[in-house]
């Protein structure tokens, strides 16, 4: 909302970090240190723009030791007050005037609504334009920015909407992002004309959103592979067995072939993360042999008669 | 209001059209071609030709010089550096995959 109110405006030795008492030099190098920082070509964060906005205006005004004098005598409304106002007689009248309006809120919000027209449409759009814009560059096409989406791995098979707050140059907004089905690891998600904006007219840049599919309590997530555990008793590895394995489609039976041992894949072809232009990942349960932590006296009995009879030898090679 | 994967236009632009869709004069484009910021294919009849990508590269030139006082050099430069760091983010982040 260009010229609109901006209540949260900071005061501008806050944007900057510096006391009000800091010396043109200190001013001049807390913004250098803060543009490199936030400069939207280098810092792809959606929030950075508005970082560097905040910080090419508080540099705007406190740079200029004029506008400063100004700026620190009639605070953020100064360009809404003639040249000849004296400081004091200018306090004393805000403090009746503002007496049924909440300060804060009120100081800045008037901007552009009430006062914008008395005072021959000023804006600080105008004074200020985008960021870059008003400095004799033209236009200029917004730059791309890029977010972490973080996605479950049911969310990264099954695709779908998913709503995403960001903090943009308006503020806060939300999108809704549609999820392709199968994304991985590392994809970008592009959003055209959503990150930086372009000034005057410019096209505006893109926004990214990277995947990275969180930590799954099941599933490990390997490209577009999955692997799962498969806890099994001994004479199930051993005898072999058909068990019931989940899957993000569902739970599906796997059959497990006798003398199967720790650490063995058993493969279920495309049965992982889909692939939008190619063949399904694959799931891979991985066979772990676990043994009752505490044996029945008949299990005991059974595992002693197994022990004398069996030759078999695991360390042997 | 919902977005979906958008594929990139790949039409690509003249001088004049890119030029125009840029806010920028020619000779500067030219120069930033000369200087190998701005890449652009030459056709038979000796016409440079922009990828529409090139936009976007345009556009950062313009922020980078607007916002650090650069000359065209030190943006090629800069540019240079930061697609370099785009680079190594995006196979650090392949490496910290979990699951790796």
């Amino acid at each position: 909302m260009p010229g609109g109110p901006r209540a949260d405006r900071r005061d501008f030795y806050e944007v900057l970090g510096v006391p009000r008492t800091a010396t043109q030099d200190e001013i001049q190098q807390a913004y250098r240190k803060l543009a490199r920082q936030h400069h939207p070509d280098v810092n792809k964060d959606p929030g950075a723009e508005d970082r560097f906005k905040e910080i090419s205006e508080a540099y705007d005004v406190l740079s200029d030791p004029q506008t400063r004098r100004r700026y620190d005598a009639f605070g953020p409304d100064f360009r809404q007050v003639p040249e000849d106002v004296d400081p004091e007689a200018y306090q004393r009248s805000r403090a009746s005037a503002g007496a049924g309006r909440a300060r804060g809120a009120g100081g800045v919000g008037g901007f552009g609504t009430d006062l914008g027209g008395d005072l021959g449409g000023i804006n600080i759009e105008d004074l200020l334009g985008g960021i870059f814009a008003g400095r004799g560059f033209g236009p200029i096409p917004g730059a791309d920015q890029e977010a972490e989406l973080e996605l479950t791995v049911e969310e990264a098979f099954q695709g779908g909407q998913r709503s995403v707050t960001l903090e943009g140059p308006d503020g806060r907004h939300t999108l809704d992002v549609r999820i392709p089905a199968g994304v991985t690891n590392g994809q970008r998600i592009r959003l055209a004309g959503q990150g930086g904006r372009g000034s005057e007219g410019a096209p505006n840049g893109d926004l990214y959103f990277v995947v990275r599919i969180a930590p799954h309590p099941r599933y490990r997530v390997e490209g577009r592979d999955l692997y799962v555990d498969l806890p099994l008793a001994p004479w199930e590895a051993a005898l072999g067995t058909s068990v019931a394995v989940e899957t993000p489609r569902g739970e599906m039976k796997v059959k497990v072939p006798p003398g199967t041992s720790t650490g063995k894949r058993l493969r279920l072809r495309h049965h992982g993360l889909p692939h939008p232009r190619g063949s399904a990942g694959h799931l891979y349960a991985e066979v772990k042999i676990v043994v009752p932590a505490k044996l029945t006296d008949e299990e005991r009995r059974l595992f002693e008669e197994l022990a004398t009879v069996s030759t078999f030898d695991p360390r042997r090679r | 209001m919902g977005y979906a994967l958008v594929l990139v236009r790949s039409a690509s632009l003249n001088l004049e059209a890119f030029a125009r869709t840029t806010g920028t004069h020619p000779d500067l484009v030219r120069r930033l071609v000369a200087l190998g910021v701005l890449d652009a294919d030459r056709d038979a009849a000796g016409e440079l030709w922009f990828a529409r990508s090139q936009v976007a590269v345009m556009g950062r030139v313009q922020r980078l010089r607007a916002g650090f006082g650069l000359n065209y050099a030190a943006v090629g430069l800069v540019t240079d550096l930061l697609d370099r760091i785009a680079v190594l983010e995006a196979a650090l982040r392949e490496a910290r995959r979990p699951g790796r």
